[in-house]
């Protein structure tokens, strides 16, 4: 995951008119997609909704200038564990359906029932409806950015500080890691190769990731007193410059969450 | 283990948060009285490091591969379970909000698996195996083991409470892969310990015989 940071950094650095939204307008509009779509309880209304909400990222992603491909690329790297709960969601009953029919009934009991394909779908859909705009959030804005919003918007500033320092060092260790894994590949040790006793791969690991872990404390520790020198104590707290949003942001998140809620509502309304 | 968005209904995601924020809470003030306020940005810089370590695929059986999660190894080092809360927290927002890896409504109970659950179960069965009379490094694997499989074990029981996913087969899909993954979370706990007591024996001399006493 780490060795994919500088690439989501590069992206989100952008210059279309979603990168230089406030990040504050960004992290209400994705907070309200996700909650909302979160909220709709697990029924077929799940399908209009999430194709409403397909439609509006495509519209905000559109407006970004990147490439559909870096959505597909960022998609695929989150979907392994909820995958595998929606695939084997179809072999199971669950207690949102009274009547189970199978639809394919396979040795040992084994069955796909229609209503948990069903399910799934909804699983499917509700799982990428919201994953979509964490991706819209985080490819078209840079972590700074989105710290500094969250700041602004009331984030304790003793978490704030340590996220901060986290992110500048995120990149740091994202390179160490990096050379680590080029000093190993140099002396052709891959952790899955056979050719290697089992043990040993195993040593090897525990040791260069016990030698990750004395480094970042080690930087910690210089980063700490690098920092008291500069006159860092517990009174003190990183300055944020204030900033208000304009009227046209007001107007954006305003009408984005109307469009949500009035959505949501029109769908379990009329839907149901 | 990461669970993510959808796949709990919100009301259970806010109880969840509201349970995660208390240790959340409770984490920093542990950082304010044991490190002192001060000293948080080591804490930052290790969660940075921790985030690296998680990056190391490692090999599990068949072909198949897991990576640390860790909580266990920092609560062990830094001597208290609010360390590994403190540093998952942070953990898991960037995983979260950057990379998806998990999700913004279930960021709470992740946090609770994860941080809470792993670094509870990872200290004080560290602290317990040790007084048993088992040695340092082996109650390090064991209790890294078992902070990773109740962890698991927890996630599949709050999808079966959901209704995500059944109790049965989650558990003992959750269980199983989690069970041979903490095999290797323990050997790569204990042996990271070691290391790091044999390098820096001062860091885990220190700390690791603290209580938690917040």
């Amino acid at each position: 995951m780490i060795e994919h940071l500088a690439t989501i950094e590069r992206d989100a650095q952008g210059t279309s008119r979603v990168h230089c939204l406030d990040a504050r307008v960004k992290i209400i509009i994705t907070f309200a997609a996700i909650i909302s779509m979160v909220a709709m309880p697990y029924s077929t209304a799940v399908y209009p909704l999430a194709l409403c909400w397909f439609a509006l990222f495509v519209v905000w992603w559109s407006l970004t200038d990147l490439s559909p491909r870096v959505f597909f690329w960022r998609y695929l790297m989150t979907l392994p564990f909820g995958l595998f709960i929606i695939i084997f969601q179809i072999f199971f009953e669950n207690p949102y359906y009274d009547v189970f029919t199978p639809i394919v009934t396979f040795p040992f009991g084994i069955s796909i029932y229609a209503q948990s394909v069903e399910f799934a779908s909804i699983l499917a859909l509700k799982f990428t409806a919201c994953i979509i705009w964490v991706i819209l959030l985080s490819s078209t804005t840079p972590m700074e950015d989105l710290l500094q919003g969250a700041r602004r918007l009331g984030f304790p500033s003793v978490m704030a500080l340590s996220l901060g320092m986290m992110i500048r060092y995120l990149f740091v260790f994202a390179e160490m890691y990096a050379d680590i894994n080029d000093a190993l590949a140099v002396r052709h040790f891959s952790a899955f190769s056979r050719a290697l006793p089992y043990r040993y791969r195993i040593k090897i690991l525990a040791y260069t990731i016990g030698t990750m872990f004395l480094r970042s404390y080690e930087q910690g520790e210089r980063t700490y007193t690098a920092m008291l020198c500069r006159g860092y104590g517990k009174d003190t707290y990183e300055h944020l410059e204030k900033k208000a949003l304009t009227g046209g942001e007001y107007i954006l998140i305003i009408s984005m969450i109307v469009l949500f809620c009035a959505t949501f509502t029109g769908v379990v309304l009329f839907w149901a | 283990m990461h669970i993510p968005d959808a796949f709990l209904p919100l009301w259970q995601s806010a109880i969840y948060w509201i349970v995660a924020l208390v240790f959340i809470a409770l984490a920093l003030k542990w950082a304010k009285h044991e490190l002192s306020e001060d000293k948080i940005p080591l804490v930052a810089v290790l969660a940075a490091g921790i985030f690296a370590i998680q990056a190391f695929n490692l090999p599990v059986a068949m072909g198949t591969s897991g990576h640390l999660v860790g909580g266990a190894l920092a609560a062990i080092v830094l001597g208290s379970p609010y360390a590994a809360v403190f540093i998952l927290t942070l953990v898991l927002i960037i995983q979260g909000i950057i990379f998806g890896d998990g999700g913004i409504t279930t960021m709470g109970v992740n946090i609770l698996n994860m941080g809470v659950i792993g670094g509870f179960v990872g200290f004080y069965g560290f602290q317990t195996l040790k007084r048993v009379g088992l040695n340092r490094y082996a109650s390090a694997g064991v209790a890294a083991w078992l902070a990773c499989f109740i962890a698991a074990l927890a996630a599949a029981v709050e999808m079966a409470i959901a209704g995500t996913f059944p109790l049965v087969p989650g558990l003992i899909a959750m269980g199983t892969y989690h069970a041979a993954i903490g095999i290797i979370e323990g050997i790569i706990t204990a042996a990271a310990i070691y290391f790091i007591s044999t390098a820096r024996p001062d860091m885990m001399a220190e700390n690791a015989t603290v209580e938690a006493t917040t």
